[in-house]
């Protein structure tokens, strides 16, 4: 294990430019990681960072209008759920969302309502009212649409049936107690987002309203509020130079390895549950320190550190959609005999100050 | 290693010194003069200001809510430094590190997270710990959860599952105090208000903001808690809103209480535009309420971004939005409220806050009382604190700042017509014997032999901002962690918290709560030792029963 951390260290401390990519770990994983990228001036991005970075940047332009799961179950009288993404990703998410049995008290009296819109219907909670705005019309005009509705604006569509769906969901709205509006960034692109937030904000002029961001996999959400109270930048963020910089086209892993620009990558697997492939295509000729916690195909070049698997082998702290928030997963079956990542990433950190002290 | 400091001025006002002398420090405590040893260190600090390390009893430093706050302004920094505030332009600037680093130069060793979420107290706990140096507790919050609610339920007023819940929570997030928010008016908002009073009831639970007070109140001294339930009322920021300051001051009956950042509500509605100071009579309210502890939260000029738990004050606040931008998280409980905001100083509200908050530092009769904050970042950033400490100090400056103003506000404000200034004794009161005192930290705050080495030694001079920047040496836990206003040596703080007891019956009750309500377990958010690395990271305040 040692020489193999020698090896890792060694090659880290001789980059120019590594990027922590992957980073499917738990928050100590994370802290480990983005003390490091700062040491060496590198970036940190995550492997589903995609739809994290949007969200990101909308946050940084306008804002955002979240509620917590918690809210959504207990007191949303109308729930949208925007593309397919949401309900792939969660296959529970409607039995979440639509819980039997009592809930805490709720605001108005409406019935539940759940509105489809761009997805194709599957299978609905018993008892709740279904819209389902659809058909051949893509996803970002139905948003558009329905956002021009719930502002009672003007707006052409040839489609009577469709039209007529969209005004009464767009009326619903207005109606609702508390209307919020379910997605995954990942699938939305940033008008669109921004499209959901305006039509929120324009409900809440006078009723409530919100949104619910579905959490990225691989703890993407605690990674990602630990690059911010770290760095007070979210994840795809250099620290090369003094004051760090945040880009969600610059310090994306693929395309930093693709055009050369880091010349070294740190790939983090170790979930259990989800896993992060590394981008081995795009890597080849790039030296890799894999910590995985899953056997891994790799260069002759590249260090592979097996890791334990956060959850799995050892207690985590992650990110847990139900209370919205950082939460304590304990292990499976402790495993002691594996490190964690936080364990490996650190170690590597004092070789290298040793080797500079040298 | 025994150090001594040989020479320097001691002010220390838990024990009314201010006198020339030389103080010991020895294994991380003050100690007493030691027969017949020579010490290994010694500090010529003669000529210089010697006080115990500062505590900062309320400033928001970590949680969801902070990074709520970094994720929707990461460019607040570069902003404020660009106005010439004292911070570095990096989004960085503010983060976790930073904020340690910056504190300890400033000669504070101690800081309280007064917003930490119940459920999300693992985020808080593990920010904290990325905080170097200082020694940090967080308050946990309570009172528009619907666990709580339900219990003050009108007609429901049963039992000791209140005050076992409490005393969970407390325990299970480490807190070390415990915090209510605009009581009852959370809970409102998800019913659509967008106002609520000190005895409005709360939709479907029938309980007032009052009751929700009062029995917080009586929990919190029941349980033993050293520090009394620390309380932001409802109306903030609203003209007229003293009435409400005055009112819940009475509902108190004399039982302990702090009232957070209470300049916010010094506002009376008279003038042309309804809108003036109400700080003489707040003044007087709580000069008489001997129960009742205060922190100002001072207003500054320029930009920063509010941050609270008070979510249908801050969905209000919506709109004056500057830069024009806000998040408004509808969580579990209270939720929180996000909005950027730049207090200028041609603004005839914005000089009448920054005035009222200094009319009611200077106003107060007892100091131990009323203690000093900025309700950071709301107020003002942290790092600002010394240009309050001069303004305090120094009614020359003072009147400086009141030429510039506005003149409609000068008018208004009663500023100008007071000469007092405060004391370095009465300094060392409000930013560190007082909050000791008020916390229950009876180990810090003052310089007595078995304190614990805390302290913060300053070069003395008329300009009090340049003289509070930068200390010349700071000590945490006998340690030398600073020296001429920069970090030598990054050491690791401990986490404060109480542990009251009670009948575990509760856990049952609340897991099976949280599980048909959330489909979560309470497992999930009970903060363990593992949250740090660091070892001895956590630190029990015993209760007094």
């Amino acid at each position: 294990m040692d020489s193999t951390l020698e090896r890792a260290a060694k090659l880290l401390a001789n980059a120019r430019f590594p990027i922590f990519g992957g980073l499917y770990t738990d928050i100590k994983g994370a802290m480990a990681a983005l003390s490091l990228a700062q040491k060496l001036g590198g970036v940190i991005d995550h492997a589903a960072s995609e739809g994290i970075s949007r969200a990101a940047r909308i946050m940084r332009e306008t804002g955002a209008t979240p509620a917590s799961f918690g809210e959504v179950r207990n007191r949303a009288d109308t729930v949208v759920i925007i593309g397919d993404l949401a309900r792939e990703r969660d296959p529970e998410l409607l039995n979440t969302l639509f819980p039997r049995g009592k809930t805490l008290p709720r605001p108005g009296d409406n019935k539940r309502e759940l509105i489809l819109v761009g997805t194709k219907k599957g299978k609905t909670p018993p008892g709740v009212r279904v819209t389902e705005i659809g058909g051949k019309t893509t996803l970002p005009e139905l948003v558009a649409l329905l956002g021009a509705s719930v502002r009672e604006g003007r707006f052409e569509l040839g489609d009577a049936a469709l039209r007529r769906k969209i005004e009464t969901a767009g009326a619903r709205l207005r109606d609702s107690a508390f209307a919020v509006f379910v997605y995954d960034p990942a699938e939305l692109e940033e008008p669109v987002l921004h499209t959901i937030l305006e039509a929120v904000r324009h409900l809440v002029k006078t009723t409530r309203a919100a949104t619910l961001s579905l959490s990225a996999p691989g703890n993407g959400e605690g990674v990602n509020l630990c690059s911010t109270w770290t760095s007070g930048l979210p994840v795809r963020t250099s620290f090369a130079h003094e004051v760090p910089e945040t880009s969600i086209w610059a310090y994306e892993t693929e395309r930093l390895l693709k055009t050369g620009e880091a010349d070294a990558l740190v790939w983090i697997d170790a979930l259990e549950g989800d896993s992060a492939t590394p981008p081995t295509k795009a890597f080849r000729g790039v030296p890799a320190v894999i910590l995985s916690a899953r056997p891994v195909r790799a260069g002759r070049d590249d260090v592979v550190i097996e890791v334990g698997a956060a959850a799995a082998d050892h207690d985590a702290a992650l990110y847990l959609p139900p209370i919205a928030g950082i939460g304590i997963v304990k292990a499976r079956s402790k495993n002691k005999n594996k490190p964690t990542v936080g364990d490996v990433l650190n170690r590597i950190n004092a070789l290298i100050d040793a080797k500079g002290a040298a | 290693m025994l150090v001594k400091l040989k020479g320097g001025r001691i002010i220390d006002p838990a024990h009314n010194r201010d006198a020339v002398g030389d103080l010991y420090l020895e294994n991380g405590r003050i100690v007493e003069k030691p027969d017949g040893r020579e010490p290994d260190e010694v500090h010529d600090v003669s000529g210089k200001i010697v006080m115990a390390g500062a505590i900062d009893v309320h400033s928001h430093i970590a949680g969801t809510n902070v990074t709520l706050g970094r994720q929707l302004m990461p460019e607040l920094p570069v902003l404020a430094a660009a106005e010439g505030q004292p911070i570095l332009p990096s989004p960085a600037a503010w983060g976790a590190y930073a904020t340690g680093i910056r504190y300890a130069e400033m000669g504070y060793t101690t800081v309280i997270e007064p917003a930490m979420i119940p459920t999300h107290a693992i985020e808080a706990h593990a920010e904290m710990a990325s905080i170097p140096i200082i020694d940090v507790a967080g308050l946990v919050v309570l009172g528009n959860d619907d666990y709580t609610l339900n219990l003050l339920r009108s007609g429901n007023e049963k039992s000791d599952e209140l005050k076992d819940y409490v005393a969970w929570t407390l325990s299970h997030s480490k807190a070390l105090g415990l915090k209510v928010i605009n009581a009852g008016g959370s809970e409102a908002f998800k019913f659509n208000a967008r106002t609520f009073d000190l005895d409005e009831k709360v939709p479907e639970y029938g309980v007032t903001s009052r009751g929700i007070v009062e029995a917080m109140q009586k929990v919190v001294a029941d349980l033993g808690v050293p520090h009394p339930p620390h309380v932001h009322c409802n109306n903030l920021g609203i003209a007229g809103n003293v009435d409400t300051a005055i009112a819940t001051l009475e509902a108190t009956q004399g039982r302990p209480v702090h009232f957070a950042h209470i300049q916010f509500y010094g506002y009376g509605k008279e003038g042309d535009k309804g809108f003036s100071s109400a700080a003489p009579r707040l003044m007087e309210a709580i000069n008489k309420h001997e129960n009742a502890t205060v922190d100002v939260g001072q207003v500054l000029f320029g930009q920063t971004v509010t941050i609270s738990g008070d979510i249908l004050r801050q969905f209000d606040g919506r709109r004056s939005a500057s830069p024009n931008k806000w998040t408004i998280n509808q969580g579990d409980g209270n939720g929180t409220g996000l909005v950027p905001y730049n207090y200028k100083k041609k603004s005839f509200v914005n000089a009448l806050q920054w005035a009222i908050g200094l009319e009611i530092f200077l106003l107060a009769e007892d100091p131990w009382r009323v203690l000093f904050s900025t309700d950071h970042p709301n107020g003002a950033l942290f790092t600002r604190y010394p240009e309050i400490f001069h303004l305090l100090m120094d009614r020359d400056e003072r009147a400086r700042w009141v030429d510039s103003l506005p003149e409609a506000s000068r008018q208004v404000s009663n500023l100008a017509g007071i000469s007092r200034e405060l004391t370095l004794s009465e300094l060392a009161i409000i930013t560190r014997a007082a909050p000791a005192k008020i916390l229950g930290m009876t180990d810090r705050g003052h310089l007595a032999p078995g304190a614990i080495a805390d302290v913060a030694v300053y070069t003395n001079q008329k300009n009090k901002t340049k003289m509070f920047s930068a200390a010349d040496l700071v000590f945490k836990s006998g340690e030398l962690v600073v020296r001429k206003g920069n970090v030598v040596e990054i050491s690791w703080g401990r986490c404060y918290h109480v542990e009251p007891g009670f009948d575990s019956q509760i856990k049952r009750r609340v897991s099976a709560f949280y599980n048909r309500y959330y489909g979560a377990d309470p497992s999930w958010f009970g903060v363990t030792e593992a949250i740090s690395d660091h070892p001895d990271r956590f630190a029990t305040i015993r209760c007094k029963s």
